[in-house]
């Protein structure tokens, strides 16, 4: 379908989702961690990661309001739109649990949170860390 | 399904049910005394908070004080002052401090900075002692000077012959002094170093003599609320310490005091007396901070447990061992009223009510809604141990409506006419409260 010659549009916004993903998946490993030794350094760690893959899922959301602007996206994938939505508003509760003061910060809310979070992206990650697809272009279009 | 998810599902109820729970705080009359009321703990997403906008004292504007009492600015534009302490000769010292800075750790800690900063507590201090002087006796000081400068967060002072010992966050100071002297030069010696860095969460080293001034004891804050820095920082922490005063040899005294921010000696028995803020983000009315006498050895449960065996589910690993050596303080001043300051009357100065007991600043909490402290009290005593309900001797810190403060109580010392002086760290002032027909 594609001019193999021509520009192909690319989503910007899966990306960053893998990314703010992957920062969210490691604070379960954190979580673990510090369930693991008690050191709070690595529940200090789990905080950080949570709140850094917060921005970057914010940054996801600016790009995907960009991806729809520039029509790159087709149509929009629900099943994993709602994995990524849920993902997001688990993890904010999941700032102000890690707010608390040292075990209760983690254990048990928190690393459970971190848990089902961890589960739900890698479902999305598996299936491509996207919420919408690429619109394929019309045969004969110059994007 | 297994019980494991049981649990994990039973667990995101209980955060769901517990983000809709308002957590007012009760009246805090109920956790007056040895045996106060204590609720269960929660735990929260946002713990219950409110803050007052810090906006000092209007030209004429000042405390309530009691029936039959009157009051006066003895001192203004002070630099975060926060104890006074009076010298035989009737000199009154004033330091002014605040904490030396620590680095935020979570992204919580650049909250909790603005929310201090907003009810006054993050200004700078001083970091010296200001001498105030009244040479013609009708109570105001003529002469205000700087004593001694270029100290390190004091917070402490106790005279002890011609030696004036000055706790520093991290070290107590010996400085010669000569009675009547109102300049000290010099860094002084140090007798002994004080548990400080890194973090120093609770930075205050509180100071008292023993009454033959052979002792020093030495109130060293924990470097947590509950131990969310790590174990690690709170080795020699939570604890008062005895020093001698000849060799500067330490050892603890009493440990599991959370944050032992004054001391003062029980005048009649010689006993220690402590003021001592318990901890936060369990509850408005959890758990009361409390006035006990101190004993040798005693451990009194921070972190482990609260009020002898409540044990706080927040630490990691728990020590069984620990939560039964818990004993219990003598007397619940009700919770997050933030003591600071402990000093005994001195007979019927300023009311026959105040004859025997001691005075207590309350600085006032963020961690309560709605606010508890922001005022003195007095705690009365028979035989030597506090009995009945606590008085408030001077109020009106707070705002009626609770949304700004215009000062905050903290070091708290009796002049030689026995009348009441008081260190207000938002106000920058120090008040003084004597009896209204004198």
């Amino acid at each position: 379908m594609r001019k193999s010659d021509g520009y192909v549009p690319a989503l910007l916004h899966p990306g960053f989702i893998g990314a703010g993903a992957i920062l969210l998946i490691a604070a379960f490993v954190t979580d673990v961690m510090y369930y693991r030794t008690s050191l709070m350094q690595w529940a200090n760690f789990s905080a950080w990661l949570i709140v850094a893959g917060l921005l970057l899922a914010l940054l996801a959301t600016i790009l995907l309001a960009i991806d729809f602007l520039t029509g790159r996206v087709g149509r929009i994938r629900w099943p994993d739109f709602i994995l990524v939505a849920l993902a997001a508003l688990l993890s904010l509760l999941n700032v102000f649990v890690h707010s608390r003061d040292a075990w209760t910060s983690v254990v048990p809310q928190g690393i459970l949170i971190s848990l089902i979070v961890t589960i739900l992206l890698l479902v999305v990650g598996f299936r491509g860390w996207t919420v919408t697809t690429l619109r394929a272009p019309v045969v004969g279009e110059r994007p | 399904m297994s019980a494991a998810v049981l649990r994990a599902s039973f667990a995101l109820l209980a955060l769901a049910a517990l983000a809709a729970c308002d957590g007012k705080g009760g009246d805090p009359a109920r956790q007056y005394g040895p045996n106060p009321y204590l609720p269960e703990p929660h735990q929260y997403l946002v713990p219950p908070m409110s803050v007052p906008e810090a906006v000092g004292w209007k030209p004429g504007e000042t405390p309530t004080v009691a029936a039959g009492l009157k009051i006066q600015t003895i001192a203004t534009g002070l630099q975060h002052p926060r104890i006074v302490y009076m010298l035989p000769n009737s000199d009154i010292l004033v330091v002014e401090s605040n904490s030396p800075g620590t680095e935020p750790f979570r992204p919580k800690d650049y909250i909790q900075g603005k929310v201090k900063a907003r009810a006054g507590a993050g200004a700078k201090g001083g970091n010296r002692i200001t001498l105030l002087r009244d040479t013609n006796g009708d109570g105001t000081p003529e002469l205000k000077t700087v004593f001694i400068d270029h100290l390190h967060s004091p917070y402490g002072v106790a005279l002890v012959g011609d030696t004036l010992y000055v706790a520093n966050t991290d070290a107590i100071l010996a400085f010669h002094y000569t009675a009547g002297a109102t300049h000290i030069a010099g860094p002084g010696s140090m007798l002994t170093d004080l548990p400080a860095g890194p973090i120093d969460h609770h930075w205050t080293k509180a100071l008292v003599a023993s009454l033959d001034g052979s002792k020093l004891y030495v109130g060293v804050g924990s470097n947590s609320n509950i131990t969310e820095n790590g174990m690690e920082v709170e080795a020699g922490r939570a604890a008062i310490y005895e020093v001698d005063r000849k060799t500067g040899a330490k050892r603890i005294y009493a440990s599991g005091t959370r944050n032992p921010t004054n001391l003062a000696i029980q005048p009649q028995t010689g006993r220690l007396f402590a003021v001592v803020n318990e901890r936060d983000e369990i509850g408005p009315d959890l758990v009361p901070d409390y006035l006990t006498s101190v004993k040798d050895g005693a451990f009194y449960g921070w972190p482990y447990s609260y009020w002898g065996q409540h044990v706080d589910i927040r630490v990691h690993p728990q020590r069984p061992d620990m939560v039964a050596k818990a004993i219990r303080p003598d007397y619940g001043l009700s919770s997050h009223v933030a003591t600071l300051g402990v000093a005994f009357s001195k007979g019927e100065t300023l009311s026959p009510a105040f004859a025997d007991g001691a005075f207590v600043g309350e600085h006032g909490s963020w961690d309560r809604d709605p606010l508890n402290g922001y005022q003195v009290i007095f705690v009365p005593f028979t035989n030597g141990r506090p009995t009945g309900k606590p008085i408030p001797v001077v109020t009106g810190f707070l705002a009626k409506d609770h949304k700004t403060v215009h000062g905050r109580p903290v070091g708290v010392a009796l002049d030689k006419t026995g009348a009441l002086l008081i260190a207000d760290d938002v106000g920058n002032t120090v008040w003084r409260v004597s009896a209204a027909q004198r």
